[in-house]
């Protein structure tokens, strides 16, 4: 049994990219087949920061217009044997996919035996955005929290429930999460950022996890090692956590109050 | 409401050389009268409440006029953009000329409402009507105010109001619509920012929340049991009588039968209260539910 999963916000810079990398990892390294999906054609990215770059030769545009097998251009993490990326073409542009070649692919992988299909969505609500949600089962909602980011989630949200194909054929419900990142536990204090009520009462959902905003975060993704890989950082942690809810795990929630502030710090800044 | 119907034939029918203007009954019993005779169907030509809007200019110049009515498109483009008015020159400050009148009309198509005729008031604007070959809708009534001190106050350039609908006659051949339902529509899904829910015909009830930049629309009225912090627009097609009740109040915008009202700021006295919106006349009215 195959479960597709879309990693969507409609906002750009939030965190896709960086989410879909971290709980495709996360899930290999819990022993699931898993492939992971870059459907930001002309904007690849998703190879960058699961540190595979150099080994892109075909990619997802390739595939669905026959120019390669999907076992040529499936790329098997050198970290987890059951992880696989599938690139986009950073010299193609959204138009080069379509609905048919998107489900041939992804049909393809069900027939692989993959358990998890982790579709990277570009920002925007577009063809590329479109696609990427088309065919999920489950969606993973990415969101900072801040005003534009909620709303433009409550947005993609909206399309979730109406312009998949769960929602077109009404057989079953997607299932919607979602995941705030880039959160500041200190700044919510302050009252200079939302807090998870805030996001959770706008948007009318609960959240699968909480990663607290981390310098960790940039340096996984410049290293080509996604932060989930980082035991010692609370990010890497966090997206830990949220992964195994998305298993199932009840695990409470972390990294998500202030730190107290010892007499020495507060003395001397923190 | 029911639209009434008649059936029109070839067959030339006493009403057929009435005036327009002929009082409908009269229209409807004799049309009734004739199709018994001639029962094929040619042209159904039916009087029914259609969503028109009177647009009362009080200004002759274009460019304010523009303005005025390209910010009320704006505020409500969902209602207002390409929705048709029947210019109402009555409060004008001088009748216009034919040339100031081609302005004006220009002036408010091109800010994307789409003029259909004129209100009918005195000779003047009947023989303007004439001169562009317009129709003139009778049913306005338009008077010229004979107090010039109006014009004083700046506010109004121009105004848009909604048409109370006529009230039906007693019809011969009754087309029930067939979207009316006794049984309103319910929605139990958040409504989310972008989409539009529209109730045709009868009541909408949504038990959940109605995002930021999403718009519920009926027919009829609206009851929601969600937070609203989007747009509510009951009455659409005109029906002055809608309601609009809300558990918690947020909104950005409502409107009844085409009268609104935007929340830039919230309203302390309502915002996150149980709140009922109606009509007085054409005033749109607020207020907590106790």
């Amino acid at each position: 049994m195959t479960e597709i999963i879309v990693v969507t916000s409609g906002k750009g810079g939030v965190g896709k990219t960086t989410s879909s990398a971290s709980i495709a990892m996360g899930l290999a390294r819990r022993g699931k087949r898993v492939a992971v999906i870059d459907f930001d054609v002309g904007l690849r990215n998703l190879d960058l920061i699961m540190g595979c770059e150099r080994r892109v030769v075909y990619d997802f545009v390739n595939v669905i217009q026959g120019e390669a097998s999907l076992k040529q251009a499936l790329i098997k993490d050198k970290r987890f044997d059951s992880l696989h990326v599938l690139a986009a073409s950073q010299t193609r542009d959204k138009d080069a996919l379509t609905k048919e070649g998107v489900e041939r692919v992804l049909n393809e992988l069900k027939e692989m035996n993959f358990e998890y299909i982790l579709c990277d969505s570009p920002a925007g609500i577009e063809k590329g955005a479109f696609l990427a949600m088309y065919f999920a089962d489950h969606a993973i909602v990415v969101v900072n929290p801040e005003v534009s980011s909620v709303r433009d989630s409550d947005r993609i949200l909206g399309l979730l429930s109406s312009k998949t194909r769960h929602a077109e054929t009404g057989e079953k419900r997607i299932s919607q999460h979602l995941l705030l990142t880039r959160y500041n536990p200190d700044r919510v204090e302050r009252g200079d950022m939302m807090s998870i009520a805030d996001v959770q009462e706008i948007l009318g959902l609960e959240v699968l996890g909480v990663v607290p905003e981390s310098e960790s975060v940039l340096a996984g993704s410049n290293a080509g090692n996604p932060v989930i890989l980082d035991a010692a950082s609370p990010a890497g942690q966090a997206y830990d956590d949220a992964v195994a809810r998305l298993l199932g795990d009840k695990v409470p929630m972390r990294f998500t109050e202030a730190q107290k502030k010892g007499f020495l710090t507060r003395l001397f800044g923190g | 409401m029911p639209a009434n119907s008649v059936r029109a034939s070839k067959t030339p029918t006493p009403a057929a050389n009435r005036d327009h203007a002929a009082a409908p009954e009269d229209l409807f019993e004799s049309k009734a009268a004739a199709t018994a005779v001639v029962p094929q169907r040619v042209a159904d030509l039916r009087f029914g409440q259609v969503g028109i809007g009177q647009l009362k200019l009080h200004s002759l110049d274009p460019a304010l006029v523009f303005g005025e009515v390209e910010a009320r498109v704006q505020a409500a483009p969902q209602l207002f953009a390409m929705a048709p008015v029947v210019l109402d020159l009555s409060a004008l400050p001088s009748p216009p000329t034919l040339a100031e009148l081609n302005a004006l009309i220009a002036s408010v198509h091109g800010a994307g409402l789409r003029p259909v005729g004129l209100a009918a008031g005195d000779d003047a604007t009947a023989a303007l009507a004439r001169a562009i070959d317009w129709p003139l809708f009778a049913k306005f009534r338009p008077e010229r105010d004979p107090t010039p001190a109006i014009e004083a106050i700046p506010a109004a350039v121009a105004e848009v109001v909604a048409i109370e609908p006529a009230p039906a006659p007693e019809p011969v051949i009754v087309e029930v619509p067939v979207e009316a339902r006794a049984v309103g529509q319910h929605h139990a899904e958040p409504v989310r920012s972008g989409q539009r829910l529209y109730a045709r015909g009868t009541d909408l009830t949504v038990a959940a929340m109605v995002g930021h930049g999403a718009e519920v629309i009926a027919d009829g009225s609206i009851h929601l049991y969600g937070v609203l912090r989007g747009r509510a627009l009951a009455g659409a097609r005109g029906d002055t009588s809608a309601r609009i009740y809300c558990q918690n109040f947020q909104a950005e915008l409502i409107a009844i039968a085409g009268q609104y009202r935007v929340f830039e700021e919230p309203v302390a006295e309502l915002h996150g209260k149980a709140v009922q919106a109606w009509l007085e006349g054409d005033k749109l009215k607020l207020a907590p539910l106790s």
